[in-house]
């Protein structure tokens, strides 16, 4: 039961915030989702398959809307449970990195918040497709208020862009699973919307024409929240706009529920029309590599900079997933992790310094290591960890990535064959040195240097009460020069997640690895067969349907 | 046990196609486990150099703790060398799993295996010796240099040193490439922090910048290797990759694997500084001295040469991959000789003088003897180790100041004693004065490329022997005009108020002096500082060591073998037996050994009497030179190039990140006005229109929303409804 528990600990929450005072509403919001942490620790510690693959609890309880087989499952494998605990872990401490920086109802914002939490861990942790969506939908609404009420001045069309995108494209994820759901009643004459049956269903009874259409109309929703190349454009000003803990969450784990989505349905679901567009897709992560790199290296304002190298870093993700071989998903997970501690971390860095100097552009402010030595030595490490310095977390997921894609050949010896090859990798490891580019150029500005601080300002706190008009009502919470305790606090588990994943990363590579073989399962045959199309057999598997083909 | 080496030349007149057969399998040694510590060591001074940084520690105490852990490390070093001796078998160290895992059991290529293990072999421990050894003496040395920065950025500064110990103990330990690969950009981390230490300073910012950028291309050459290699031979461990390198025939489809090499080689070349991607070398001189002696002098540039002679059996995977790492490595020794020897920051020459004596590594690589330019590496790591310390102590005395223009006489300077003579001796060395350790390393590499046949390395013998010349030339255009002459000096402008080390010690000394009157330039009012007994005592001890690398020199002259050609033997640096066939070639009726005698002889005084001419007996015709040079419309074009360094960073800029930054412009552009102008605020302004048809305004948005999700969720029941009658299933 203890998933339930898991599932109810940030609704209760949300509820306590909802009725208890604007004063008491930081610190059960802190209390709440410290305690979810410790539950999904001790889940996660129960959890008996982390190596040997599998959901756990494997509960049957009966359908709750009747005959359409709509149930609500929980259980999670160890790639979800993966994601929970960076859902849970970052969630704290994004509640802590907001003590100082939302001085307005309080309750509201926290309240939402638990909200916010809950949903997410609701589409991690479901095992039904219906309940999966709306969790995954959910996160929209709670998130749409933190942008439109705390958020920066642009705050309004901010929230509407990121609503309506992610929402547009979602409907199509939708369409895809409920035709799938009618393919499967159509043909066995029940209703289910389990994701394990669906997903054998779909992946050995759906033809080539419906696989592709599925997989087209599950990667519209997921590219969207991914975001891929052409449908980013929600996402910058998003994360411009949103408050920090707003950013943190929208970048450290929503994004992920696009990826997750990739992972658990569109790839397992549909492998004939993911290998069709696997070359698609993979270019598009290259470019979205690439260009988002150069469009980060112009940037000025920081937090616009952090938010388009998401895209640019997501775009390793769909490189490693799209290698569709056991290296680069393993890649690709890692990655999705990593990510969410790096640029989590990023976001939560730029949020102190923006609630000490009230600019984030670069112009303005440098130099700060003379000023906030402490918060300059975060900022470095989530930096290098964002570069993919070996030895903190980044590499390995970055690394790994760009080598599935390497590998990923027709004649690939390791039993998985591929449709992309070197090429791509090397494309896309251009992203390396453009990625180490832009993030020192940043670090140069903002780090090192001589000191620059915005005109005529001294103390952050004289400034606050000038200008900043949505704060200045407001008495401000005085904040030292340097990190505080609490800020410390934040950043430290984090900077050692970050270290221990560099250093240690095989628990979590053995994790992965037997879900990343079930994602698999259908794949070299299906691959061999699209290659035997393009005339390039795999000398490893001879291909007997393609070769009786005239 | 120590198993037999079995050599085939099956071509061995082509360096190229040195082909070693049997590479001795590696020992899994768990009872050497305490080879960790030569990790550790480092590792915990990182820590504690670290927690000084963050109590704010005002004693030498992060100076102290890192030559102690770096001294440690040396001495563990010691005892495994003289616990395996020159020859031993290889062994392998594993500590723990790092990036490991498989999916099948049918064959190898079913598993990634990258472990923090340690493969020892006699390469490693030819590096370690003088990684580590080196390592302490300059940190020795900097708890003085860096002495006025106590309190500020020394802890700092001895982090970095630590970190870097740490990832380039890492690189040449590591029993795969991916654990090589931390450490290669473990050090370039190291660099970059190191480099940029004066963080207030712009021009220390963008090189430490510079170095890892031009470095990660370079590594991105490493990175593709790595791939190559898997997918050739379904390893990346050494010790199973040198099993099986040979048997396996294997070619992928889009990339052969012949093209391994030249990807190792463009990572080498980035570490190394060689052309093209040398340009990060010289600005990395921004750092403290120190750094530069230890990390872009000594040792981490060294690390290319260490990667080439690691992987030396695939570079026979291709038959013109070693003739290349030759042409490149010749060229760059000319290329950066002759901006050496216009320089006027002699600081700028000892790197410029750097990134040459690199070239000669990888030619001594390049024409088939690992030997040679792993000896050179080991002798220049002691000469170049000393001419940077003692440019830094000139530094450090004389307030930053680095224009060898506006320093004369310094043997005469009371304090500088030592100073100048170390430098001489490291000046000779430099310039392969006959007999010195710089001579004879250097003439293993010239006499190997003399006696070569394909490729044209005949020719790179004869552009060695130029450069040669170039290098004694540029040497003593540097110790002629800064410790000899007339004595007269002028304080820098510097540095120390650059980065906030000003206050109280330098009062002491009067730099302040100099920096409240830097338009007196008067060697009257300023007392140059001279060094004390940790800078005197380092470079006493490096100069000796500096003739203790003559050693294998002596003994290689004399017919005999001797340990460092052992130890190259030994490893997967043995290139065949190619050394034995370089004495039938003849130019001018003498064989190899004998042209590079003579004509090495020639070349190191030639160039020494001619910097003598220029820069100590007649310096007023060194000007002259260069102003008849400048009056000439023809020829003036040579000394400008020279000085502006023949404008490679310019055209860098101009070609490469000048078009990427506009193109970055560009798309963001783009991405602001098409992408997001049109298509989402397109998008976005459907539902705001159909919620004015409710409400205005604000709230009218939601109410969009809401019509969306409505409309949307009505169209796929619709659409299910549909399936559904029509599939016929329900009825």
């Amino acid at each position: 039961m203890i998933q339930y528990l898991l599932l109810l600990l940030p609704i209760i929450s949300a509820l306590v915030i909802v009725l208890s005072s604007q004063r008491a509403a930081k610190w059960i919001a802190l209390i709440g989702s410290t305690a979810s942490l410790i539950v999904a620790a001790v889940f996660a510690v129960q959890f008996p398959h982390w190596t040997t693959g599998g959901f756990w609890p494997d509960l049957n309880t009966s359908p709750i809307l009747g005959n359409f087989g709509v149930d609500l499952k929980i259980g999670v494998d160890s790639v979800s449970l993966m994601l929970v605990l960076l859902t849970v872990f970052l969630t704290p401490l994004a509640i802590a990195g907001s003590f100082s920086a939302i001085t307005t109802r309080m309750r509201e914002y926290y309240a939402w918040f638990m909200i916010l939490e809950a949903s997410m861990l609701l589409a991690f942790m479901s095992r039904d497709i219906i309940f999966f969506y709306v969790g995954y939908e959910f996160t929209l609404i709670p998130m749409f208020f933190l942008i439109s009420i705390w958020g920066g001045p642009m705050r309004g069309p901010a929230a509407i862009k990121f609503f309506i995108f992610t929402f547009l494209g979602s409907v199509f994820t939708l369409t895809s699973v409920i035709f799938v759901a009618v393919r499967h009643f159509d043909s066995t004459g029940t209703w289910t919307f389990a994701i394990a049956d669906l997903v054998k269903f779909s992946s050995t009874q759906l033809s080539a024409r419906e696989q592709f259409w599925v997989f087209v109309g599950l990667m519209s929703g997921f590219a969207i929240k991914t975001p891929f190349f052409p449908t980013h454009a929600w996402l910058p000003l998003a994360h411009d706009q949103a408050p920090t803990g707003g950013s943190v969450v929208l970048a450290g784990i929503l994004l992920k529920l696009g990826t997750y989505g990739v992972f658990r349905f569109a790839l397992p679901m549909a492998p004939i029309g993911a290998v069709e567009c696997s070359t698609f897709f993979a270019i598009l992560g290259i470019i979205a590599i690439l260009y988002m790199s150069l469009v980060c290296w112009v940037q000025t304002d920081i937090k616009k900079l952090i938010a388009y190298s998401s895209v640019s870093h997501m775009g390793f993700v769909v490189l490693g997933l799209f290698a569709l071989n056991p290296i680069g998903l393993q890649g690709a997970v890692m990655y999705m992790v990593n990510h969410g501690l790096s640029t989590g971390a990023l976001f939560l860095c730029i949020g102190m310094m923006y609630e000490r100097y009230h600019t984030k552009d670069m112009e303005q402010l440098g130099g700060l290591v003379s000023k906030m030595p402490v918060w300059s030595f975060f900022m470095i490490i989530f930096t290098l960890s964002s570069v993919g310095l070996p030895g903190l977390n980044g590499f390995v997921g970055e690394f790994l990535c760009l080598m599935g894609a390497f590998v990923a050949e027709h004649d690939q010896p390791a039993g998985y064959p591929g449709v992309l090859g070197p090429w791509y990798a090397v494309v896309a490891a251009i992203g390396l040195i453009l990625g180490a580019m832009y993030l020192l150029i940043m670090l140069g500005k903002i780090v090192w240097g001589s000191l620059r601080e915005p005109h005529g300002q001294e103390h952050a706190q004289d400034h606050a009460q000038d200008h900043g008009q949505s704060h200045a009502q407001h008495a401000e919470i005085q904040l030292p020069t340097d990190l505080n305790f609490r800020e410390i606090a934040i950043l430290a588990p984090i900077a050692l997640a970050c270290l221990a994943i560099g250093l240690y990363p095989k628990p979590l590579l053995n994790a992965v690895e037997p879900c990343v073989k079930d994602a698999l399962v259908n794949y070299p045959a299906v691959i061999d067969q699209y290659n035997a199309k393009r005339g390039l057999v795999n000398p490893g598997t001879p291909v007997k349907q393609a070769e009786a083909k005239p | 046990m120590i198993p037999m080496l079995s050599i085939t030349d099956t071509h061995a007149d082509s360096p190229a196609h040195a082909v070693v057969t049997a590479i001795v399998n590696a020992i899994p040694s768990p009872e050497l486990g305490w080879t960790g510590w030569i990790l550790l060591l480092p590792a915990i001074s990182v820590v504690l150099t670290g927690l000084c940084c963050a109590l704010r520690v005002k004693s030498k105490l992060p100076g102290w703790i890192t030559v102690l852990a770096l001294a440690g490390s040396f001495a563990l070093v010691l005892k495994l060398y003289f616990l395996r001796g020159d020859a031993g078998a290889p062994v392998v160290v594993h500590l723990w799993d790092w990036m490991n895992f498989s999916w099948g059991d049918q064959n190898k290529w079913h598993a990634l295996q990258a472990d923090v293990s340690l493969y020892v072999d006699s390469l490693t421990l030819f590096w370690l010796l003088f990684v580590t050894g080196l390592g302490t003496l300059i940190a020795i040395y900097a708890t003085e240099y860096m002495e006025a920065d106590v309190g500020k950025g020394y802890a700092r500064f001895f982090n970095g040193v630590s970190i870097f110990i740490l990832a380039m103990c890492t690189l040449v330990m590591a029993d795969n490439l991916i654990l090589l690969y931390l450490g290669w950009e473990g050090v370039g981390l190291a660099s970059y922090l190191l480099v940029g230490y004066y963080y207030k300073k712009p021009s220390a910012v963008a090189a430490g910048k510079k170095a890892f950028i031009v470095n990660r291309v370079g590594d991105l050459g490493l990175a593709v290797g790595i791939w190559l290699i898997w997918v050739n031979y379904g390893t990346i461990e050494f010790n199973t990759l040198f099993q099986v390198w040979q048997d396996m025939e294997r070619g992928v489809g889009g990339f052969d694997k012949s093209l391994i090499p030249y990807c190792l080689m463009l990572g080498a070349f980035g570490k190394s500084a060689q052309l093209p991607l040398y340009v990060w070398l010289p600005d990395a001189m921004e750092g403290p001295t120190p750094v530069s002696a230890l990390i872009h002098a000594a040792t981490m540039v060294t690390a290319g040469v260490y990667l080439i002679a690691r992987t030396y059996p695939l570079f026979t995977l291709h038959p013109d991959a070693l003739a290349t790492v030759a042409w490149v490595g010749g060229l760059t020794a000319l290329f950066s000789a002759t901006i050496g020897m216009a320089q006027y920051d002699f600081k700028r020459v000892f790197a410029y003088s750097t990134i040459s004596q690199l070239g000669y590594m990888f030619m001594g690589l390049g024409v088939g003897t690992t030997f040679g330019a792993a000896y050179h590496t080991l002798t220049h790591a002691f000469f170049k180790a000393l001419l940077f310390l003692t440019a830094g102590a000139i530094m450090h005395g004389f307030a930053g100041q680095l224009d060898l223009r506006k320093l004369s006489g310094l043997r005469k300077v009371p304090g500088f004693k030592i100073v100048s003579w170390t430098m001489l001796i490291g000046c000779l060395w430099l310039s392969a004065f006959p007999y010195s350790a710089g001579m004879l390393s250097k003439d293993v590499i010239l006499v190997q490329a003399l006696g070569g046949k394909d490729h044209g390395f005949v020719w790179l013998g004869w552009i060695g022997l130029i450069t040669a010349g170039m290098t004694a030339y540029y040497a003593f255009r540097v110790w002629f005009r800064v410790c000899a002459g007339p004595v007269f000096y002028m304080p820098g402008e510097e540095t120390h108020d650059d980065h906030d080390t000003h206050d109280a010690h330098h009062d002491d000394h009067g730099a302040q002096i100099a920096h409240s009157a830097p338009a007196a330039n008067s060697s009257h009012e300023f007392h140059p500082h001279a060094p004390r007994w940790a800078m005197n005592g380092v470079l006493i001890v490096i100069m000796l060591g500096a003739f203790a690398t003559g050693i294998p020199g002596y003994m290689e002259m004399r017919g005999q073998s001797n340990w460092a050609q052992v130890m190259m033997a030994h490893s997967s640096a043995f290139a065949g037996s190619v050394q034995a066939h370089v004495t039938d070639a003849v130019n001018f009726g003498m064989n190899p050994h004998q042209l590079v005698e003579l004509f090495g002889t020639i070349a190191s005084l030639g160039g020494i009497a001619i910097a003598m001419y220029f820069h100590l007996l007649q310096r007023k015709s060194a000007d002259k030179l260069r102003a008849w040079l400048l009056a000439h419309n023809s020829i003036r074009w040579i000394p400008v190039a020279m000085e502006n360094k023949w404008y490679v960073d310019e055209f860098y800029h101009a070609c490469i990140r000048g078009p990427a930054w506009i193109a970055g412009q560009i798309l963001h552009f783009t991405d602001k006005h098409v992408v997001d102008g049109l298509m989402v605020n397109g998008i976005g302004r459907i539902p705001a229109a159909l919620g004015r048809l409710f409400q205005p305004l604000y709230n009218g948005v939601l109410q969009g929303y809401a019509t969306t999700m409505a409309g949307g969720a009505a169209l796929v029941v619709a659409w299910v409804v549909y399936r559904w009658l029509t599939s016929g299933v329900g009825a």
